[in-house]
């Protein structure tokens, strides 16, 4: 069974200002496999905060079908919400309660009426759990981080939904999110992400979608992406101490290289080869 | 049940964090209008049916701490949520709109009463001082329904202003221009009988008139609407305003502000 299906999905906005329709996404299809980590890439504006609103019934989609482990989102929304945590792209702002309460609450909110060994655990694998008793207000922006992980995962979902999770993070509480988020991934949960730091998602993400202005450009696996729309680099450095630079489909292999360019083995100091990179297939393809 | 009990667990949490603001400012309101106006001005107040004002005073003041705090018990719940992201949680967790509705009017109902009960204490008090007894219940049957029906009434109310709201401006607006001039025109302060009879018609025409008149019943035994008639327009209002909430909550975006 799939975790998430998106089929045909269309959301039309009404501008007022401009007095015109947005079509914030325009037929968007993809699925995501159980225990899969899914990439959601695109430049900002794109559709992919309103592609997990839809999921998380935030919005409405206009036409199409989300079906999260086979539900529909729009006609059974309790059934598919118990199945799905998501970690909203804004910062908790919470101003009234300490860390304990607020996962006490999101416990509630799921029917958990005493959870504390699983609050607990999160808190301690988030690293939260000498902060229990403070405000949010006194927890720095990667703590506020963590919580809203924590309280994603309170009722153990078996969907996990991270909408550009570490924007605004320091590179060491990166690290250790995504090790969380292959933790998650070996506990069989599926996760769907948006990022905007493409090398991660190259390494995490089994499958991605791009999406730009609302529509899908791609939907496959990283290394299918990269071989179609990146070029790797060919460095050959002569024995006349002269460089060489060929971009060439990352398909071709260095000898065929050699043969199409009609040089001669012998004349070769040293070979460098650069592989292509998710980034770069990314940026040729959102300029297209 | 645990999903509606945490949301009002987290209702009343929610208000008593802030206390000095949400129960003690308006039992100080409370205190001082009975002052001035009860014991002071009060004294030479003559009302048609007989009644001293004090006594005529005591419940209206209570029906305005409950009106007033059941609607900013919601509202300010919803529009810090708004802030916060809190509602955002609510609306990804797997609760329908009814429990939502009726945690918060339950939320409404148990400030509004909190601060209603308190300021009938105090002017039990006062009443004690000027005229030398206690201001008891008459019926304590309708004084539990109209504290319920009224304090959910305007619970549901504020749920509506405060989800449609895009701006602070709207949501103090329907405060300013309509609950405050519906609970000064309903009651509180003074007996119809003593209006002009256009006056009094226009009365009719206000809801709260009937809750500050039934509400009034259940304390002195008397007042300037039927029973009946004030328990009728309390129910259709709990009926009208829980379909206006609900109505709020499917249409209303739940985005931060």
């Amino acid at each position: 069974m799939k975790a998430l299906q998106v089929i045909d999905v269309r959301k039309t906005y009404a501008d007022k200002v401009a007095g015109k329709s947005v079509e914030a996404l325009k037929g968007v299809s993809f699925e995501i496999k159980k225990g899969e980590i899914f990439g959601l890439l695109g430049p900002n504006g794109a559709g992919k905060t309103t592609l997990i609103a839809s999921i998380t019934t935030l919005e409405k989609p206009t036409s199409g079908e989300l079906l999260v482990f086979g539900d529909s989102v729009m006609k059974t929304p309790l059934k598919t919400k118990m199945n799905v945590g998501v970690v909203h792209q804004e910062v908790i702002n919470t101003g009234f309660f300490s860390v304990d309460e607020i996962l006490d609450f999101q416990s509630g909110y799921y029917g958990i009426y005493k959870n504390k060994e699983r609050c607990d655990y999160l808190m301690e694998k988030l690293s939260l759990y000498e902060h229990r008793n403070k405000k949010v207000k006194q927890l720095s922006g990667g703590m506020k981080r963590r919580l809203m992980i924590a309280k994603a995962l309170v009722h153990t979902p078996k969907l996990l939904l991270l909408d550009e999770p570490t924007a605004g993070v320091d590179v060491g509480l990166r690290e250790s999110l995504w090790k969380f988020v292959h933790e998650l991934k070996n506990e069989g949960m599926s996760i769907l992400l948006t990022t905007h730091y493409l090398e991660e998602a190259e390494q995490m993400c089994d499958g991605v979608a791009i999406i730009n202005k609302g529509q899908l450009l791609f939907n496959g696996t990283p290394k299918n992406m990269i071989s179609e729309y990146s070029q790797k680099k060919l460095i050959l450095i002569m024995k006349s101490g002269e460089t060489k630079e060929y971009l060439e489909s990352t398909q071709l292999g260095i000898a065929e290289l050699l043969v199409k360019y009609n040089i001669d083995i012998a004349e070769i100091h040293d070979i460098k080869i650069e592989e292509g990179r998710l980034e770069d297939a990314f940026s040729k393809m959102v300029s297209l | 049940m645990i999903i509606f009990f945490t949301l009002v667990k987290k209702e009343i949490k929610r208000f008593f964090k802030v206390v000095i603001q949400t129960v003690v400012s308006p039992i100080i309101s409370s205190f001082l209008y009975l002052l001035v106006f009860g014991v002071s001005l009060g004294a030479s107040v003559k009302l048609n049916s007989g009644i001293n004002y004090l006594s005529f005073l005591i419940p209206g003041l209570m029906v305005m701490g409950l009106i007033n705090n059941a609607f900013q018990n919601s509202s300010s719940s919803v529009v810090t949520s708004k802030f916060s992201g809190d509602l955002e949680d609510v609306r990804v967790a797997p609760i329908p709109n009814s429990y939502i509705i009726w945690a918060m009017g339950f939320g409404g109902v148990f400030r509004g009463s909190l601060v209603a009960i308190i300021t009938g204490i105090v002017g039990s008090i006062f009443h004690y001082m000027q005229l030398g007894e206690l201001l008891w219940v008459v019926h304590p049957f309708w004084l539990a329904f109209f504290f319920i029906s009224g304090g959910l009434i305007f619970a549901f109310i504020g749920i509506f202003i405060a989800v449609l709201a895009k701006t602070f401006d709207q949501l103090s607006a329907f405060s300013t221009f309509i609950l405050l001039p519906l609970t000064y025109l309903g009651g509180v302060f003074i007996s119809i009988q003593n209006l002009h009879p256009i006056w009094q018609t226009v009365s009719h025409l206000n809801p709260l008139f009937y809750l500050i008149n039934g509400f009034r019943y259940s304390m002195l035994g008397q007042s300037d609407v039927e029973l009946n008639l004030a328990v009728i327009v309390s129910l259709i209002g709990v009926v009208v305003t829980f379909g206006m909430a609900q109505f709020a909550l499917k249409k209303g975006s739940f985005s931060r502000w």
